[in-house]
């Protein structure tokens, strides 16, 4: 754990007026699973495109694998496996046939590719599957040969853009197993997720980007410190008759960072200053709200850190889309609109 | 080093080839769409166009207001000439007609679309032509569609030159018999007599025209839709990062995907020259290699049409939208359907444009008149140039795009 694989310095991309990355510099060590956090925008996957060659940064630098991005992107493409949110296979080849096309692309000698593809099905216990059309296996299938396909050439360092999307518990779970074993054997693992609970689960540090910048970069516990020991405070509020109009009401308050709607009734609200529970109390009170209980979050979760850093943002994004808010498995719960 | 990057690329771009060949292999409803759109072209356009076939019985009033002995006997002899052209040709005759009263009722008959023109006779008919005075006739002619006006003046002219020729005859004769004199007639009245010999035996066959450029014009779609098509599909699903990450040259994605179409875009012709041999009765007089060689030839003159496409739009509907936009006058400008000497002097500037009129005029040339490279040499020059020209100004784009 002595040198970096990845090295970015004043990393920057900028499509026309927008900065989708704003001077990056970072430094991501060997072996480590290094986890991007940020909301929908925020530059995650710019990023990432940028380090796997598939997009040209408009200025600063970075080195993969010890390669220069820029001038050598031939040999960093040879150290890198991609797996993409949008799942890179043909649906009219079969498991075996996408696996060996871009085995091939990769130049692996023939009996090499054919034993390297036995191993990586049985990796993924997909075996059986060897020879069957794409386009009949179900989600959690394709994502499992999607991982694997990355992993081909023996990568040194491997992307991992949301893996995690829209697959249910079970896949979940294989797939961040599947990752910790990658890491396992000597591979950087960079992931991008949404999902707190498999960034804190998996990551030995995280970036929260917001803005194309790091808004916070540690290991998952020292987030979660740095929220207890300042003087932000994240509660959990049950009020029986929650309204929209109350939820407002509460995040216009000057000490309340983020508000967010877990269910029905229960609310994570995230606020600075001494004074902050009275003054929200006070507030739901006053709107007639009924509280049931309120819960002190010692033990912030890695989503009381992201809404901490990153709250605002997503405050002004609701407000471009005021999307109603859904709770889908392990992501973020966004914030009210103010 | 760099002959190996070479071998490289080349083995990439084989890989992608083949990748995209059992994609089609597995995509039936595309294979069958493949047979079919050749067969679909040669049937409708070869059938639309107005060939020298087209008007059997076309239907024409005939108003007889004379009614004396001369109309009756022009009248008589007119259907026999109808009937003696019926005899030379197919089972059909060029005009049938059908009686009116009057100019009137003909003319009610031409707007109800019951006939096309009349023959009206006008009165004192008889008398002129026993007078030797000229017979007049009037042929109202229904311009309102032009094809067909055209075929009526055609046939109309065509079957009263014949009347007058049987009439001059006689009369050449009589004169003749008048002065004691051993005449033939025919030295009289038609002194010229034009023997025609077709370059290509048997009767005109429209789908002859066709064909070649037609073959020419399904491989230069084949290209020309495809790659843009190809590169959207792949940008959108999200495959194309799969190869792009890859340690590969991008040109050899390019390649890959291009010979895959190219070969598609040469099982198509096949269908084609198939089709118009085995179901159109299509004569094939010059070489099948030299002709397939310019089927490649011209697939490579698109080519960088499509690139450009590709590499401009960014995804698959603009890609499709300015290639419709070439295709059209492509397909119409380049001769494919149309002779382009039969074009306004403008519209055949224009076609000099399109690299497609000389590709579509070579492969006629060669298939139909056995042509050989030497005779076909301005055209593979002109194709060979706007390929490498529009090839030159496509790649830099292309890798511009690819870096984005």
């Amino acid at each position: 754990m002595t040198e970096n694989a990845i090295e970015l310095k004043n990393l920057t991309k900028k499509f026309g007026d927008f900065t989708a990355v704003d001077k990056l510099s970072l430094d991501i060590k060997e072996n480590e699973i290094f986890g991007f956090l940020g909301p929908n925008g925020a530059g995650k996957s710019t990023t990432i495109r940028m380090l796997c060659t598939l997009s040209t940064p408009t200025s600063g630098s970075a080195k993969v694998a010890g390669y220069d991005l820029i001038k050598d992107s031939a040999k960093v493409r040879e150290k890198i496996g991609l797996v993409a949110e949008k799942m890179i296979m043909y649906d009219k080849l079969t498991a075996a046939e996408n696996l060996r096309f871009f085995g091939k692309l990769y130049a692996i000698p023939k009996q090499k590719l054919e034993d390297r593809i036995d191993e990586l099905l049985e990796l993924v216990n997909m075996q059986e599957w060897k020879h069957t059309q794409i386009s009949k296996f179900s989600t959690g299938m394709k994502q499992r040969i999607n991982v694997i396909r990355a992993l081909l050439p023996e990568p040194e360092i491997i992307f991992m853009d949301e893996p995690t999307l829209g697959l249910d518990p079970q896949t979940t779970f294989s797939i961040r197993d599947i990752t910790r074993d990658i890491n396992k054997s000597d591979v950087t693992v960079i992931l991008t997720t949404h999902a707190m609970i498999e960034a804190e689960a998996l990551s030995d540090r995280i970036a929260i980007i917001d803005h194309g910048k790091i808004a916070a970069l540690d290991t998952p516990q020292n987030l979660k410190n740095l929220i207890a020991e300042s003087d932000t405070s994240v509660f959990g509020a049950k009020i029986t008759n929650l309204t929209p109009k109350l939820i407002g009401k509460i995040n216009s308050l000057d000490v309340v960072a983020a508000v967010a709607q877990q269910d029905d009734h229960n609310l994570k609200i995230s606020a600075n200053g001494t004074d902050a529970l009275n003054q929200i109390i006070d507030v739901i009170r006053l709107e007639g709200g009924n509280i049931a209980s309120i819960t002190n979050s010692n033990d912030s979760t890695l989503e009381d850190v992201f809404l901490a850093v990153t709250g605002k943002t997503i405050r002004d994004q609701a407000n471009e889309k005021a999307a109603p808010t859904h709770h889908r498995h392990g992501q973020a719960p966004k914030a009210r609109i103010r | 080093m760099i002959p190996m990057d070479i071998i490289k690329t080349l083995k990439d771009s084989y890989h992608v080839m083949i990748k995209d060949m059992i994609e089609l292999k597995r995509n039936r409803v595309e294979l069958v769409t493949l047979a079919i759109m050749p067969l679909l072209f040669l049937v409708i356009f070869g059938f639309i166009y107005p060939s020298g076939n087209s008007h059997d019985n076309i239907q024409m009033g005939l108003v007889n207001l004379d009614q004396g002995a001369g109309s009756n006997e022009f009248i008589a002899q007119m259907e026999t000439m109808n009937k003696q052209i019926e005899s030379t040709t197919k089972n059909s005759s060029y005009m049938s007609f059908n009686n009116y009263s009057s100019v009137d009722a003909a003319k009610t008959a031409i707007n109800q679309g019951k006939i096309h023109g009349a023959f009206v006779i006008p009165p004192g008919f008889s008398n002129n032509v026993t007078n030797g005075q000229p017979g007049n006739i009037i042929i109202y002619v229904d311009n309102s569609n032009p094809q067909v006006a055209a075929s009526i003046e055609q046939v109309s002219s065509g079957t009263v030159s014949g009347l007058n020729g049987v009439l001059a005859e006689n009369n050449v004769l009589k004169l003749g018999n008048a002065a004691n004199q051993q005449i033939n007639p025919q030295a009289v009245i038609a002194p010229y007599t034009p023997n025609i010999v077709t370059t290509i035996p048997g009767a005109n066959n429209y789908l002859n025209f066709l064909a070649p450029g037609l073959m020419i014009m399904i491989g230069m779609m084949a290209v020309m839709i495809g790659i843009p098509e190809a590169f959207s599909k792949e940008k959108e699903t999200g495959t194309f990062d799969g190869m792009l990450s890859a340690p590969i040259n991008h040109l050899s994605v390019l390649l890959g995907k291009t010979m895959a179409l190219s070969v598609r875009g040469l099982l198509q012709c096949i269908f084609v020259l198939a089709f118009a041999v085995l179901l159109f009765g299509v004569t094939i007089q010059g070489s099948l290699l030299l002709a397939f060689f310019m089927v490649i030839l011209g697939i490579f003159s698109f080519i960088g049409i499509g690139i450009m496409a590709v590499s401009l739009a960014g995804d698959q509907s603009t890609g499709t939208m300015i290639m419709n936009l070439l295709m059209f006058p492509f397909m119409f400008l380049g001769g494919i359907f149309f002779p382009i000497s039969q074009m306004p002097w403008i519209m055949q500037e224009i076609s000099k444009l399109i690299p497609l009129t000389y590709a579509a005029d070579a492969m006629r040339k060669i298939m139909l008149l056995n042509a050989n490279v030497a005779d076909v040499s301005t055209d593979i020059i002109i194709l060979l140039a706007f390929g490498i020209i529009t090839m030159a100004i496509a790649l830099p784009l292309f890798s511009r795009s690819m870096k984005q």
